[in-house]
Formats: C-alpha cells, structure tokens, sequence
C-alpha cells in the first residue's frame, strides 16, 4: 500500500522497514530462466536452460568458468552477471599470483557478498539484478554451493534453483536430495537435468540446445557440457512425467560413461 | 671533477677518481634453453642448474613452463624476472580462456610475449626466452626473443649461457649448413638425441649448465617430459 513513495530510491525504507528496491531487483531473479545447482561429497553439478530470444537467435551462456576449482550459474540480468563474473574472475587470478594457491571459495564469496551488499547502502548505485549459484570445491576436495541474491545474502545450499519457475526444480531437489551425497557425477548430472526439464515453458522440451551442465569437483577442473556431449544425459531424461522409474536406466548407462 | 684535476695531476692513482657504486636489480642466473620444431612435433630442452656468481644455488630448477597444453615456454636469465614474467603470461592466458571459452593458441602467444616484455621496456624483464608450440596448423613452431620483446619465428632456437655452443650445431645438424647431403626429415625421438648431444656438449665448456637436461616433446596430444644426467662440475 506504501509501496510506491518508498521505492524511487534504494536508500529509502519502507514504513514496514523494508527496502523494496533491493526487493523489486529480486524480482528480476525471478524473470531469469531457470538454473539448478547439487552436489555429492565430491562433486558439484550446476544445469542451466538456455533461453533464446527468437529461433534465429543462439541461446543465452548462463554457466561461468570462474576458475578451474569454481563455476558460476546466472539468473536475471545477464549484463550484470558478467560484471560480477569478471570480478570473481580477476580475485581468483590476483589470490593464486598473490598467495600461490587457489582461493578459498567462502572467501571470495564473503567479498561478493559485501559487492552486492554495497550497492544497497550508496544512493548512486543500484543492486546488482542478477541471482548467482555459485559451485565450488574447497582444498579439501569438500563441494560447496553458494547463492547470492541482490540483497547481499549469501547463502550455502546442498541444493537449489532459482529463475522462472524454478519452485519446481526446487520440489524435485527436496525430494531427492538426501540420495546426492553418495551419486556418481553422471547420475547427478541426471537429477540437474531432470530438475530442469520441469522448468521450460509450455510446450517446450530440454533439448541439447537449450540445456547445458558445468562440473567442478575433487580431481576435477571446471567442465562444461553443452551440445551433443549433453544428448547421452537427456536420453536418460523422462521429460513433463514423473521421475521415480529412471534410478535403474541411470546404473546401467552411468557405468559407460563415467567421466 | 676528474676532467679539472687531471692536467695537474695526471701521476695521482686511478682511486681519486669518484667511483660509482650502484645496486644492480639483475643478477644472472645461468643456464641454457633450446628448441627445435619439426613438421608435427616441437622438442624443448633446458639444463636444470641454477647459479649466482660463482655458486650453485640448486641442481634442479626447471626452465620450461608451460602455457598451455600446446605451448611452452623456455626461458633462461634472472630467475625472479623469468618467474614474474611467467606468473603474468599465465594471468593473461587465464583471460583469454575465460572470454574467448578455449587456450590461446601458439601464435597468439608469441605475439602476447613480445608485447608484455616491450612492456617493461624501460626496465626489462631479464629473460632470454624460447617459444616453443604447435601452431594452428599441427606444425610444429619456434621462436627466439630478446629481453625487450623482439621475435622471431624460426625452425631452432637457443638461448641462454651455452647458447654460443648450441647454436652452430643446430646449424649443422637441423640447419644443414655447411653439408653437401640433402637436408633429412627427422623424427622427434632423433632431434631429442641430437638435443642431449648439444647440451653434452654445452655442459662441458659452459659453467653455467650442468647437471640435468628436461626434455619436452609436443606433439598435438599433449606434452612429454623426459629427463637427461649431465656433469655435476
């Protein structure tokens, strides 16, 4: 009901002590296609769909190399995703010229936080309209998935989804979350999959065009699969039905194609 | 001063005379580094010993570092320039791979060295490199620099102390010069004998380069790496 006097600026709060700029950026996450983030005790898998503008378009890169022991999902805008990835980009350079090792993924997500939680607090600047799912794996060979969101929170998560219509994603993860733990990286690449192909659109299908998975995890460096290398995962996907049944195809064909 | 004094005192000792001291931000640390390309291979060889003035400082200090799986640089002169250079190489290579989605290739390496080192011309890296890779072609490509950013490609390079006894026998033996037989095609096994021959041979007279010899081949698979004993005098 107040909403309209209080939102022009990001360094006004609403009566109900909310700052609805940072709110209205949110909903910017929400308009982004969806992007799947899970993980194992030694693997991180993130899946994103590919939105086109039109068919005569390539679809949108939504998964970021940040550095070889971390990749990032994007959803919202993608302009301001890139910024922010060139700024992960360059702090994961500067720490490995700077201390010789990788750097620890909570640190550099500590600093993105404090990025984002600055655009909230300075009348020039806006908040970053984009919501980051971040995988990573620590010196440890521990997987860590992170997500940030315009306010500055950062979260950790086994698993998540953010974007349009991501709550299905969302359903599908917390269902099957307690068996990630101990899946093979292919078998989790099938459940990002899957939890994708419940967030296209109407009529549409995850496709290798429009589907794509990036990998980090214990010993091994960020991988992305896009295209056909992704048409052995999708043929084990039952698209727009229920899930249940796969667990005995995806044995069998994971053994094959163990990466 | 000394112009104004030396009509009048021209027996005094050369000690009158104001000496400059200055500290010197190079210090050379030794070495040979080699390359020779082939039509579907390149081979790198550098001695692993590391000195200061008179001393040793470590028998075992690689020279060869590789950019990317393709390419490998050499690089021989004042190890802290040569690791800085390096560490700014694989800075911009990471770039690169992060906004183009794959590793630079050789020739483009080539041309990010000679700008880098020109970079500092006013205050040179002190670094004698090689670039050794496989170009976009599968062919094999070396080429040669000096400390300020000047290239070179060629089919053999050397660089370093013993570069002076290496050089003249890649000349005859992968140059050709100076022989009447046509010029053979060599395999890569056979250019890394000839390699080790010429740091036998550089070990012998050069102080500097001794003790082992890291020999890498590259090939469109990937890079082999392969190691060889010389005199540890």
């Amino acid at each position: 009901m107040f909403r309209n006097q209080y939102d022009t600026d990001v360094t006004v709060w609403s009566p109900e002590g909310r700052l609805l700029q940072v709110e209205y950026a949110m909903e910017s996450v929400k308009q982004g296609s969806a992007c799947v983030g899970l993980r194992s005790d030694t693997t991180c898998v993130l899946g994103a769909l590919k939105r086109s503008v039109s068919e005569l378009s390539s679809h949108q890169k939504k998964l970021l190399e940040i550095d070889d022991h971390i990749a990032c999902g994007i959803a919202g805008l993608t302009a301001d995703a890139r910024s922010l990835a060139k700024y992960m980009q360059t702090e994961c350079l500067n720490h490995k010229y700077v201390y010789g090792t990788p750097i620890p993924p909570h640190q550099l997500m500590a600093d993105l936080a404090d990025k984002h939680q600055r655009t909230t607090q300075i009348y020039v600047r806006r908040p970053f309209g984009v919501g980051l799912l971040i995988s990573s794996v620590d010196s440890r060979g521990v997987p860590h998935l992170y997500q940030t969101c315009p306010s500055g929170n950062l979260y950790e998560f086994y698993a998540s989804a953010i974007g349009a219509r991501s709550q299905s994603a969302r359903t599908y993860l917390e269902k099957h979350y307690e068996t990630f733990a101990t899946c093979s990286t292919d078998q989790l690449i099938v459940h990002a999959l899957q939890a994708l192909a419940g967030c296209v659109s109407g009529d549409d299908e995850l496709t290798v065009d429009n589907g794509s998975i990036a990998i980090v995890g214990k010993d091994q460096s960020f991988t992305l699969i896009e295209g056909d290398a992704l048409k052995p995962y999708i043929d084990q996907l039952e698209q727009k039905a229920d899930n249940d049944d796969e667990e005995g195809e995806e044995e069998k064909e994971s053994e094959a194609m163990e990466t | 001063m000394g112009t104004l004094m030396a009509s009048t005192e021209a027996s005094v000792e050369a000690t009158s005379k104001p000496i400059e001291h200055r500290f010197s931000p190079y210090d050379f640390n030794g070495g040979t580094v080699a390359a020779v390309a082939g039509p579907d291979y390149v081979v790198v060889a550098a001695d692993t010993r590391l000195s200061s003035g008179y001393e040793i400082k470590s028998r075992h200090v690689t020279k060869l570092h590789a950019l990317t799986n393709q390419c490998i640089l050499a690089s021989a002169g004042c190890k802290t320039d040569v690791d800085q250079l390096r560490s700014v190489l694989d800075i911009r290579g990471k770039m690169y791979q992060h906004n183009h989605r794959k590793p630079m290739q050789t020739p483009s390496v080539a041309q990010m060295l000679s700008v880098t080192l020109y970079g500092k011309r006013f205050f040179p890296y002190y670094a004698f490199n090689v670039l050794a890779g496989m170009d976009a072609a599968g062919v094999g490509a070396v080429y040669s620099y000096d400390a300020i950013g000047s290239f070179e490609r060629t089919g053999y390079s050397a660089a370093g102390s013993g570069q002076a006894y290496v050089i003249p026998f890649l000349d005859n033996v992968i140059g050709n010069r100076n022989r009447l037989e046509e010029k053979p095609v060599l395999a890569a096994q056979e250019v890394v004998e000839l390699l080790k021959d010429a740091f036998l041979s550089a070990g012998e007279r050069d102080i500097y380069t001794g003790d082992q010899v890291e020999i890498m081949v590259v090939t469109k698979d990937g890079i082999q790496t392969q190691t060889f004993a010389l005199k540890a005098d």
